[in-house]
């Protein structure tokens, strides 16, 4: 994809997202009492409207005039992103699936459960590593360790299962 | 000066110099986790003050502040994974240098100006906190919303290549923390009715997922489609920033350190902003602007020094005027008023020995940061020599507990892989996101405080030119945004001269 038709594609997807954005808002939102209260509705609305305004700015400065703003993410961001590639995007689906994932097992199988089961999930299904020893240190010492440090030496809670309680 | 050499002498007792260095080790850890704030650190160690003399237990709840708000630049620099909201315009340049096998010098530079900042601070607090209490105080919500306008005037700095882009990032950024319950009319906002969503997003759950999960998809995707391009962060060295360094840096350092004692001692601001401001402002009078971003010195300096000047800055309210400045402070309020110290006008004549105490314990924990995190250096560099995929790994159990941790929400966790893909794809597209998290700094205050101007002058916009402090702010921020237009312009006219001169 081309750097003009990401940008249309960022835009015109924007876009959307501000009128529906924009259209909520005035339906669910009611608006201030007068005498000088706003109200809770006038902030999200603006903002809905301005982030709209830019989408068709940008939208014109690459469609119609044929510019593309300077190809680079901005100082300072994670890393710019050289390429977008298959797999780059198949990471990206599977890293949102093992996030989630974590976040039922926490809810349902406790953090000593949970935490050993993503390790390994990551290590051996989506990194393929065969390394044993890295595996094994890996999924023991980040389950062990966390808990320790967070749970024993901090005092900070960290989940107990629904279904299992081993914490 | 009998007084004070009473509380000099309360202050260096070994209990009270090692209640200070636990503060200030609970306070780095803390900091520098992404999620673990040093808020949260405060309250953990709130109870165990409670059995303890005044001068120690304040040391340590000080202690605890000052070591959370340095230990926030070490993840910053180190994975690009700001620990605290005040440390994430340390990582626009600190994390870069990280790349080019200067972590150490990035990390010594950061402690020692937060040591510097923090210090000049408290000298101006001693000195002048009569005065700089009472205009802190005249400032309204008019005065404080023309400031947060005008610190969002910085995202034109943040932009990188495009400005129409670093506002759509920045308008998304705003708009995000207007979902959930609003907190002057108590009317839902966009939570479709869903408990999880009344909460609203969570300004540390945001960061991190906007920071930490497009790294750790990055660090995924490269070790599966390149396995031979999977390496380390960096090289490792151990150095420290040279005497030099540090010299040429110095009237940045006292600029940031004014900045960010001014932006302290305004009830409701902080850190973020203060870190923000300075950096706008070190890259704008820089002789090398076109270097930042791509891990110049002096955008370590800038945001660090501020950032610390802040919390001197936020003792001067605390201290003459019982006003905490956000929640960390309001933390050692309740510490103070434990043991009996209440913060106000008359607490120089009543307490006058706690307070010297004080000064003493806040140098003394500043110098426990400057022992402890220049020890630190090399033991933290080594993090780098982890394979990045590991590291990945263990960023996102770490990253998940923080987020977990901050409500004890499993929802948190959703929430932070939703931001992290949504900031990931946006990456993709060339839309820087650092404007993203200035506007969720800046934009509930921006609110709250439009909305309270409003409501004090029934709806007459008068309030906002009427204010001399206003006007000036007002002014910065367009002069910002001149400044910002008229680069942009020079910047696109320079090639087609340059083609011009080639034909």
């Amino acid at each position: 994809m081309t750097n003009s038709a990401k940008d249309v594609a960022l835009s015109l997807s924007l876009l959307a997202l501000s009128a529906v954005w924009t259209w909520l808002v005035i339906d669910t939102i009611p608006t201030g009492w007068g005498h000088g209260d706003i109200g809770p509705r006038a902030f999200p609305m603006v903002l809905g409207i301005i982030l709209g305004g830019l989408c068709i700015l940008l939208l014109i400065r690459t469609y119609l005039l044929g510019r593309t703003p300077a190809g680079k993410a901005g100082t300072g961001d994670v890393d710019a992103i050289e390429e977008a590639s298959s797999e780059r995007w198949g990471s990206m689906i599977l890293v949102a699936v093992e996030i989630s994932a974590y976040g039922f097992l926490l809810q349902k199988l406790g953090f000593l459960i949970a935490t050993p089961i993503l390790i390994l999930f990551v290590l051996v299904i989506h990194l393929r590593l065969r390394s044993w020893k890295t595996i094994l240190g890996m999924t023991l010492g980040m389950t062990l360790g966390c808990w320790l440090f967070f749970e024993k030496l901090l005092g900070i809670y960290l989940a107990n299962g629904s279904w299992f309680n081993i914490g | 000066m009998e007084i004070f050499l009473q509380a000099l002498a309360s202050a260096m007792t070994p209990m009270a110099i090692a209640s200070i260095g636990l503060g200030a080790l609970i306070g780095l850890i803390f900091g520098s986790i992404p999620g673990l704030t040093f808020t949260v650190a405060l309250a953990l160690a709130l109870p165990i003050t409670f059995s303890m003399d005044p001068v120690p237990a304040i040391g340590l709840l000080l202690g605890t502040y000052i070591g959370g708000m340095t230990g926030g630049s070490v993840s910053a620099i180190l994975l690009g994974i700001p620990g605290t909201p005040s440390a994430a315009a340390t990582v626009l340049d600190g994390h870069p240098m990280t790349k080019q096998g200067n972590a150490s010098i990035a990390l010594g530079t950061a402690v020692i100006v937060s040591v510097f900042g923090g210090v000049f601070s408290l000298i101006v607090m001693i000195v002048s906190v009569d005065l700089v209490s009472r205009v802190a105080i005249s400032f309204g919500p008019a005065e404080i919303f023309a400031l947060v306008l005008f610190g969002l005037s910085t995202i034109c700095g943040l932009c990188g290549g495009s400005l129409i882009k670093g506002l759509i990032s920045g308008a998304l950024g705003l708009m995000i923390m207007t979902i959930g319950i609003d907190t002057i009319d108590g009317v839902q906002r966009m939570t479709f009715g869903s408990v999880n969503m009344m909460q609203g997003v969570n300004l540390l759950v945001a960061m991190i997922g906007l920071f930490a999960v497009p790294f750790i998809i990055e660090a995924f995707a490269v070790k599966t489609s390149m396995p031979e391009k999977s390496q380390r962060i960096s090289r490792v060295k151990a150095e420290l920033p040279s005497i030099g360094l540090l010299g040429r840096n110095l009237w940045l350092m006292i600029k940031c350190s004014v900045m960010g004692t001014g932006i302290g001692a305004i009830p409701g601001t902080g850190g973020a902003i203060a870190s923000f401001l300075a950096y706008d402002h070190a890259k704008r009078f820089s002789k090398k602007p076109e270097s930042f971003g791509k891990g110049n010195i002096e955008g370590v300096v800038a945001p660090e020094t501020a950032n610390n000047a802040v919390t001197g800055g936020t003792l001067i309210p605390l201290l003459s005027l019982g006003i905490p400045g956000d929640p960390a402070t309001a933390i050692v309020l309740a510490g103070l008023m434990i043991h009996g110290i209440t913060p106000g006008p008359a607490l120089f004549m009543n307490h006058a020995g706690e307070v010297y105490g004080m000064y003493v314990a806040v140098v003394l924990a500043y110098l426990w940061v400057l022992g402890l995190q220049l020890m630190g250096i090399r033991l933290f560099v080594h993090v780098l020599k982890i394979p990045r995929e590991l590291l990945a790994v263990a960023v996102l159990v770490l990253c998940a507990i923080g987020a977990f941790s901050i409500r004890n929400s499993v929802f948190d966790i959703y929430a932070m892989g939703a931001i992290g893909v949504a900031a990931y794809v946006l990456v993709s597209f060339r839309v820087p996101i650092t404007p993203i998290i200035l506007g969720m700094v800046l934009g509930p205050t921006l609110e709250n405080e439009f909305r309270t101007a409003m409501m004090l002058s029934m709806g007459d916009p008068e309030i906002f030119y009427s204010s001399p402090t206003v006007l000036i702010f007002f002014s910065l921020a367009l002069l910002v945004i001149g400044l910002q237009a008229v680069s942009e312009f020079k910047a696109k006219k320079q090639p087609k001269n340059e083609v011009k001169a080639d034909a």
